[in-house]
Formats: C-alpha cells, structure tokens, sequence
C-alpha cells in the first residue's frame, strides 16, 4: 500500500490505479489538523464559532481572523492551512462584487460556493496569462454562512471542489466529538441564541483551554438584517455568562 | 504585320471626388411606449420598420420582446442592432438560470442591459430601449436608456421616432404633471392604462411617417405576459 502511494503522489493530477488523488486526499487530512469551526444553521439565521489557538501568551489574539466576510449576506469560517483561503476569500470577494456590478443584487449563496469550488480544482493546470499558478489543491476547508431570498443557509466545502449544505457542521481537529453532539442537540426549531449558545457548548467541549472571549470567533447573520455581525468583547462576554 | 494595339490615354474628365465611407448605421424607426402602474405594465410598440426614407420594409417588425415571465424589452432604432442586442441578452438570461438556478429578475435585466449598452461605448448598439415589467414585490417598473447605457427607472416612458409626439401626453395623462387639480385617483388602472396606451401610439402614427400599420400592446401583471394585437393606420 505505501509503495503504491509513494508512486502516485508525486503528481497532482494523476490517479493511482484504485482510482484516488493522492494529493487531494492528503489536503483533506490537513483540515483534521486545523482548528475547530462550528456552523449551525436555524430559522432566523446561522452561527459560525471559531476556536483560535493561541500558543503564546505573548501572541496578540486580535492578530489571528477566522471569520472573514465575503459579502455583506456572506461570512465564511475556516479550518486547516488558513493562509490558502486568502485565495479563496479574494476570489469569492471579487465573484461577490462582480455579481453586484453586473445585476445589482447581491449573489446568491449557493451561486458563490460554487464559484469557490470551481476554484478549488484547478491546481497543477495551466494558467492563462496573469493568473496565479496554483501547484497544489488547497489544504483549508470552510464553513460558509449567507442570507438570501432563499432564506439563511451554511454550506461546506473541501479541498476536493466538494461542496454541501447542513443544518450544523464541525470542521478541523475538534470535527468528530463536535459532529456527534451537533447530530444530537440540532433541532430545526432552534432560535438564533440557542444555536450560538449550543456552536459554543459544542465548541467548549472539543477545546483544550477553557472558553474565553480572546480564543473564539462568533459571527452571525440574520434572515432580518441580511447582514453578518461579528462579535466583539463586550458580545462575547454576554454570551459566554449565558453558557 | 499587325499594328501592336496601343492604349490611348483616356480623354481628361473632370470627375467630381466621391469617398465612400463607412456607414454602420441606419434608423428603421418606429415608436415603443410604456406605462407602469402598482401591479402591472403596459407596454405598446408599432410594428412598422422602414429603410431610414420613406419606403416600408415591413410592417410585422415586432420591436417588443420577452425576456422572462415578467419582463419584456422593447426597442426601437437599428433592427439589426436590436436583433444582436436581443440574442446577447438571451443568452445571459439563460446562464443565468443556469447558474443561479433561477430567472434573472427585471431590475438585474436593466443593470445588465446598462452594463452591455455602455461596453460599447464607443461603437455603440443603435438601439433606444425600454425594460418593462414587474419586480421582485411584483410592483410594475420601466426603465428608460439611451444608446449608450445611461438609465433610469420611471413610471412611463416612450423612446423612438415618435418619442416627441408621445412623451408629452404620457406625462400629462400619466404623471399629471403639474396638475393642481386632477379628477380621480392619480394611478391609472390597467385598463385605463392599455387604453391610453392605443391611443397614444394611434397619434403618434397620425403625425410620424415611421409609426403604423399595427401595434403589439403587452400587460405584464402576476399572471404572466399578455399579447393582443392592435390596428394602425396602413398608409
């Protein structure tokens, strides 16, 4: 097994004869080594919570961003080598805008997953002139969050180019225990305060530390509003006492 | 022996300098309306296209077309260019469906419809449109361009070579423009509206030789599209 592993996975693009990407594969298992990010998807909106790993007391927790905002209706969490979804994020940003420019209405949710995933397989191809060449496949997975006439939803996508809707989903290290206890405490009829307040019971069971307001990220966006909110310290505190 | 035949230089005539020069361009006419009111849109345009003179090409140019259940996109000015303009739009509405998994809706149309007109700025689509239908809360909405994207949206416009002749009483009959005293509620119903609209084409055809022989007259409400046909004069 290992040696036929070791003859297939020099090469991005080249299935070994049981049929797998090697690469591919291995970019997946970089996103069990990630962080844990939780999202949960209700009625009024969706919750995405971060874990964020500060290893030095030194390190300025404000200095690590695991939520970003794609969209003012679009936010995405990540899990695992976060410095590939720089790409991503811009991409998906100027997707966003470009959708803006040309109808004058935000983008669909699911239009703009797709136009990640379109990304996320075109490793080791040949560029055209002035795009940046990409020799291997992401290793970074995302929980992306969004409102639109359709109503709030959280999708998930992988290295693979795969991309799926859930109702609550756990990426990185944590993904496993977290997946377990999503599956049992979801309900459909959450409201928005017991979905943050399960995304971080649910985180707070799969963190080494303790929960505080420097080492996790929440954000969410409302149906309402149609428009994210990341929380800041003063959030945080009130939520974390409500646990 | 033969005498070889030999060229004469031609007698020196004095011949007036004619350049020939390129001419894209050609007005084929004709006259698109339209009326929005709280629930619905009216939209009328003659079906007569001219060759730029007096002569009569045809008089079954239908310059009104459907993009979606809820809007419609009608033209007046070069036929040709309305024609590559309608089968560009065409093809954006259905990746559009494609991709978004739904039809693009009458005010994304009319940002697209800017966003194509002005890429060609400077070798523009000699077209004169008007984007009409219903939005997404299902209230009637027109908006009016000129050849190279400038836009707006209103609640009746007319555009081509009976423009001057319809505007005025659009405005008056519709806008009730600087009225201080109007009879009845200021919105026309739909009927009013399509009446209206008859005989603000039929006038526009009494004076405008490029406006005649028949009208399509088009109501876009939550129902759907609706055709009906409409008698000019034929002269």
């Amino acid at each position: 097994m290992f040696l036929t592993r070791s003859e297939y996975d020099r090469d991005v693009n080249t299935f070994s004869s049981e049929g797998r990407l090697f690469q591919v594969e291995y970019a997946l298992e970089a996103i069990k080594l990630g962080s844990t990010a939780i999202g949960i998807q209700c009625e009024e909106g969706v919750v995405l919570a971060v874990e964020k790993r500060l290893t030095s007391t030194l390190l300025e927790p404000s200095s690590i961003q695991k939520v970003v905002e794609i969209d003012y209706h679009l936010i995405c969490a990540m899990s695992g080598l976060t410095a590939d979804s720089r790409t991503i994020i811009d991409h998906a940003r100027i997707e966003t805008q470009n959708h803006r420019f040309n109808f004058d209405e935000p983008m669909g949710v699911e239009s703009c997953v797709q136009s990640i995933c379109d990304l996320a397989l075109r490793f080791g191809e040949n560029r055209k002139e002035g795009e940046e060449k990409m020799s291997r496949p992401f290793g970074v997975a995302l929980l992306i969050a969004g409102v639109d006439e359709r109503g709030p939803s959280l999708y998930h996508s992988d290295p693979s180019g795969t991309f799926t809707q859930y109702n609550a989903k756990a990426i990185g290290a944590g993904s496993e225990g977290a997946q377990i206890t999503l599956q049992e405490k979801y309900s459909k009829t959450l409201t928005l305060i017991e979905a943050q307040q399960l995304a971080l019971t649910t985180l707070k069971q799969v963190m080494e530390e303790a929960i505080t307001t420097t080492n996790v990220e929440v954000a969410v966006i409302t149906k309402k509003d149609k428009k994210f909110k990341i929380y800041n310290k003063e959030d945080l505190e009130g939520l974390i006492a409500t646990l | 022996m033969m005498e070889p035949l030999r060229l004469t230089a031609l007698p020196a005539k004095e011949v007036p300098m004619r350049q020939a020069r390129f001419e894209p361009y050609v007005d084929n006419g004709g006259t698109v309306l339209a009326i929005a009111g709280s629930d619905y849109c009216v939209i009328a345009g003659d079906t007569r296209m001219s060759d730029g003179g007096y002569g009569i090409q045809t008089r079954q140019y239908t310059k009104i077309f459907q993009l979606t259940n809820k809007c419609v996109i009608a033209t007046s000015g070069m036929q040709a260019d309305t024609l590559a303009l309608r089968k560009r739009l065409e093809t954006v509405l259905s990746r559009y469906q494609k991709e978004h998994g739904k039809p693009m809706s009458t005010p994304a149309i009319s940002q697209y419809l800017s966003n194509t007109l002005y890429q060609k700025r400077f070798f523009p689509y000699y077209t004169f449109n008007l984007v009409c239908g219903v939005d997404e809360d299902g209230v009637g909405c027109i908006w009016t361009y000129d050849a190279v994207g400038s836009h707006e949206r209103v609640k009746m416009s007319s555009q081509g070579s009976g423009n001057q002749l319809v505007q005025p009483l659009l405005d008056n009959q519709v806008g009730k423009f600087n009225q201080r005293i109007v009879d009845g509620p200021r919105e026309l119903s739909s009927e009013q509206a399509v009446s209206l609209a008859k005989d603000a084409i039929t006038s526009a055809g009494e004076r405008d030789i490029y406006t005649g022989d028949f009208a399509d007259i088009v109501v876009i409400n939550s129902t759907g599209v609706h055709w009906e046909k409409f008698n000019l004069k034929l002269d």
